[in-house]
């Protein structure tokens, strides 16, 4: 427990393995961009926010390439967000899970490809990587004062979370009773979700992020006894909440928040359960691609996406429903705001990180794998 | 003499040489990173060693899995394809014209779709069957289609389709006149099947078994969506957990890929011994008319035969997803309330699938005429030249169909962002690995072809003096014209519903269709994807009714 901090981390390993230095061998393309971003105008005020792009080189240039790790609605509706505000700037992107996304860009910029202006992953450690290899442009935006330095990359500039994805335990309220509906963390071990328990795959950050923190407050023992439940895992969200409203399954050990919303707004009988340990959470990161095609447009989309503006966008779009860790950020669809729970993260990324091979081997053996 | 061989070997070798860049090239590269041991995040690679194929021994469980619904499948596939296939090429069954087009529906409503449906119908808990069945007073589940029996079902209906393509091609150029002989000397019907009409399609049978069961071996989308609930991994689906993870295990997945071309180059070899060690030749020099077989009353049982395949792999899952779409969450007895046409509206409004949908059709056309002259040339080459390297060329094409697509996908990244010409992240890049993959599709149904047509035709032309390429266009491509026409459209419908090579390959700008609605299974609703397919279906069908009109007049010109 005392690893841990609940809402909050420190980062100070993590910065660590930013340095420039191991950055410069990989590929030879960081050094002169980074240099080239140390001069810097004014920012200007575009819509409601601020942004160091020059908008009318941005509308010139008129073209995002965006990767992402998010679903296909998720991205294009990122993509319509940002099209709305500025209708001039063609958009497009390319999508996949986090794994083959981040083995695809690096397979291009070793073939000396350089297509892509912004990524974002959905989780930290491959981040961590393209940080390292110097993979990301450094840029930082006028928007990054509305964040806590913890939400940014250290030194500011690389990335940022743009949003967290929270997770409690949802149940089928027609199949489980409220008063036997799982309390906490430790409730989901009951032998009565034995076959009717769902889970995540291990290419899921949110699933390595609960794995990690739930064994450091509950003991190893933990997950061993969920093992025992035989749990039954899915790719998506969507897809746990689609079997769980349709009664497929009774509860999930990792009923995402923004699923949650989703499927109440439909009018699915479930219901979510918010751990008085706390709700695991893991970021999802953006950050502009060095060497980006479009280095104007790249940098006016992380200001929008850092804006009020933006995060706005990403905590009310249906298909993202992602809490937003700005200061100042507006409350969510049901009215809460993220700061109202309290979240677990790994208290240490780089400790994190390096749980990764320990994490899938146990993962995946769980389920058969 | 000497200019009509030259021009067929450089029309054989130059064919050759061109199957053989598309589909090795990618494989070096598949090789390379499934003898890659070090750190997978880096290429070219800084270590070799064999260390990935030795950790697949750690699979024992998923490899049994894998062979179990494989030949399960297979085996229902060729069930259905041969019965089916006979049955509306060598029958007087009632409509049997209109239900050869139908058959070929299941195969373009792609095995998402079948899954999917299937899924709504026969999940234990949720699934309609199942609800009904507890409404009427039953308990527990009628079916579940979770179970291995039930993955493979489905695999059968809606990948198993190609079995029927095939045999049926090669049953509608069979010569009726030697089932008609053995009846004149009295041997009954199920005899002169069994005697006659079998050992005549055996090689193409065979052909369409290997081709089937290594269709099924890569097979993805319906493992994925009925394995995953009961945790029934089979080889595909392991490897798409391996790629999708961080840090992907894509050497791994590229050594399981790697090891089975082994398990398919056995059975080309047992293909290639059956097909070498008999005559198979139905087509000859004497003229003949095709004449369908009275088979009495029992065409009505045949009917009704034909009315329940088309019931279980065409309307039933159309309903069912139709039913779906039109709810915001699927169940059986929806309420007022839980009606809603926001999924096709939602459909209609996505600017990505309404793109990707055109470039489908775009690539589909490319690939499906492309793919017709190179692939016919290729197995011209391969059973009918006389050009030494011929058995060889088989093997390099049967390659593709030997590895996932998922996994050969990565191959083909590797190979073509390293081109020197700027085609990745392109449509011209989805049209190289369509023509890639679906070599073996194309060889093997025309083949199947070729092997019915007696040699001596073309050399009865040759005496003639005919040169090479005036016998090709006048009497090889007129005989091959119903198998032909049949493969086109196999290859326009195989690259629309083109799911596992896409997924990787598609650029910011080249965007198909079938990853889009997969997408949208894993992050929107099975009510929304079900809309989705619904549009794709129909916009495909309106395509093919088109083409089949068109294709229709080129086959009906009479054969010389």
């Amino acid at each position: 427990m005392a690893e841990l901090t609940h809402g909050k981390l420190t980062r100070r390993r993590v910065l660590k393995a930013g340095t420039a230095a191991i950055a410069l061998p990989f590929l030879e393309i960081a050094a002169p961009n980074v240099l080239a971003q140390g001069v810097s105008k004014s920012p200007t005020n575009v819509l409601d926010f601020m942004t160091n792009a020059d908008i009318a080189k941005a509308e010139q240039e008129g073209q995002l390439v965006f990767y992402c790790h998010e679903n296909e609605a998720g991205t294009a509706g990122i993509m319509e967000g940002f099209n709305k505000d500025f209708p001039k700037i063609k958009t497009s992107y390319v999508r996949a899970q986090t794994g083959a996304l981040y083995n695809k860009i690096l397979s291009e910029r070793a073939a000396g490809r350089f297509d892509v202006d912004v990524i974002q992953l959905s989780d930290i450690a491959p981040a961590f990587d393209f940080r390292r290899k110097g993979g990301y442009e450094h840029y930082v935006s006028p928007e990054s004062s509305a964040y806590k330095k913890d939400h940014l990359s250290e030194p500011n500039g690389y990335f940022f979370w743009t949003g967290v994805d929270p997770a409690g335990i949802a149940y089928n309220s027609e199949k489980v009773a409220a008063s036997d509906a799982p309390k906490g963390w430790k409730d989901i071990l009951d032998t009565r979700w034995k076959g009717k328990i769902s889970c995540k795959i291990s290419a899921s950050g949110l699933q390595f992020v609960q794995w990690y923190t739930l064994r450091k407050i509950y003991g190893d023992s933990f997950w061993k006894e969920f093992a025992k439940l035989q749990p039954r895992a899915f790719d998506s969200r969507v897809q746990l909440f689609d079997r769980l409203s349709k009664g497929d399954d009774m509860i999930t050990a990792i009923g995402e928040y923004p699923a949650y919303i989703l499927f109440k707004s439909r009018g699915a009988k479930v219901e979510f359960v918010a751990p008085p340990d706390g709700l695991v959470a893991t970021p999802l990161v953006v950050g502009v691609v060095n060497r980006a095609p479009h280095p104007e447009v790249s940098k006016l989309f992380v200001d929008w996406a850092m804006s009020k503006r933006g995060q706005a966008w990403y905590q009310s779009n249906p298909n993202l429903y992602y809490g937003s860790v700005r200061t100042d950020a507006p409350a969510m669809p049901t009215g809460v705001k993220l700061s109202d729970f309290k979240l677990l993260y790994p208290s240490d990324w780089d400790e994190y990180a390096s749980q990764s091979a320990t994490f899938l081997k146990e993962w995946n053996s769980m389920l058969g794998l | 003499m000497g200019s009509w061989f030259s021009t067929q070997k450089v029309a054989g070798y130059g064919v050759a040489a061109i199957a053989a860049v598309l589909v090795l090239y990618p494989v070096y590269f598949l090789l390379q990173a499934a003898f890659d041991v070090g750190d997978p995040q880096v290429r070219p690679p800084t270590a070799y060693g064999v260390d990935n194929f030795s950790s697949l021994l750690q699979y024992p469980q998923i490899m049994l899995n894998t062979l179990t619904v494989s030949l399960a499948a297979t085996v229902m596939a060729l069930m259905f394809g041969s019965l089916m296939a006979w049955i509306l090429t060598r029958t007087n069954v009632p409509g049997r014209r209109l239900f050869e087009q139908l058959m070929a529906v299941p195969y373009y409503l792609t095995p998402l779709l079948g899954a999917l449906a299937w899924s709504l119908l026969g999940q234990p808990e949720s699934g309609f069957i199942n609800g009904i069945w507890r409404a009427l007073g039953g308990q527990g589940h009628l079916i579940d289609i979770n179970t291995p029996y039930g993955i493979a079902w489905v695999m059968a209906l809606f990948e198993g389709s190609v079995a029927f393509v095939m045999i049926a091609a090669l049953m509608k150029s069979m010569d009726p006149s030697l089932e008609e002989a053995s009846q004149v000397i009295g041997a009954s019907r199920i005899r002169t099947i069994m005697r006659i009409t079998l050992p005549l399609v055996t090689p193409g049978v065979l052909g369409a078994a290997i081709f089937v069961f290594a269709e099924m071996l890569g097979s993805f989308a319906v493992a994925l969506v009925l394995g995953l609930p009961t945790r029934y991994y089979v080889i595909t689906t392991a490897i798409y957990q391996m790629i999708q993870q961080y840090p992907p295990k894509i050497q791994v997945a590229a050594a399981m890929g790697a090891s089975l071309f082994a398990v398919m180059w056995a059975m080309l070899y047992m293909y290639r011994r059956v097909v070498m060690s008999g005559s198979y030749v139905t087509i000859t020099g004497k003229a003949f008319r095709p004449r369908l077989l009275d088979v009495g009353r029992l065409r009505y049982v045949l009917l009704g035969i034909c009315l329940l395949y088309l019931f279980v792999a065409v309307v039933l899952p159309l309903a069912t997803l139709f039913f779906a779409s039109l709810q915001k969450i699927a169940t059986i007895f929806p309420t007022a309330e839980n009606f809603t046409l926001d999924n096709f509206r939602t459909a209609m409004t996505m600017n990505a699938v309404r793109s990707a949908l055109s470039n489908s059709l775009l690539l589909a056309f490319g690939t499906a005429t492309i793919g017709i002259v190179l692939m016919g040339l290729l197995a011209w080459l391969i059973y009918r030249s006389r050009l030494p390297g011929g058995g060889m060329i088989e093997y390099i094409v049967m390659f593709p169909q030997a590895v996932p697509r998922l996994v050969f996908a990565f191959g083909l990244m590797w190979a073509w962002v390293v081109f020197p010409i700027p085609i990745y992240a392109t449509l011209w890049l989805l049209l190289i690995a369509y023509l890639t993959v679906f070599l073996p599709l194309g060889v093997r149904t025309i083949a199947g072809v070729i092997l019915q047509i007696d040699k001596s035709l073309e050399e009865c032309a040759q005496m003639c003096g005919a040169s090479w390429t005036f016998r090709v266009r006048t009497v090889t491509i007129p005989l091959l014209r119903p198998g032909l026409v049949a493969a086109w459209l196999l290859l326009f419908i195989a690259s629309v519903r083109e799911l596992g090579a896409s997924i990787l390959l598609m650029g910011p700008h080249s965007k198909v269709i079938t990853p889009s609605i997969v997408e949208s299974w894993f992050g929107t609703s099975s009510e929304l994807t079900a809309a989705l397919a619904l549009i794709q279906t129909l916009v495909v069908a309106l395509a093919i009714i088109v083409l089949v009109a068109v294709t229709r007049r080129v086959s009906a010109q009479p054969v010389d």
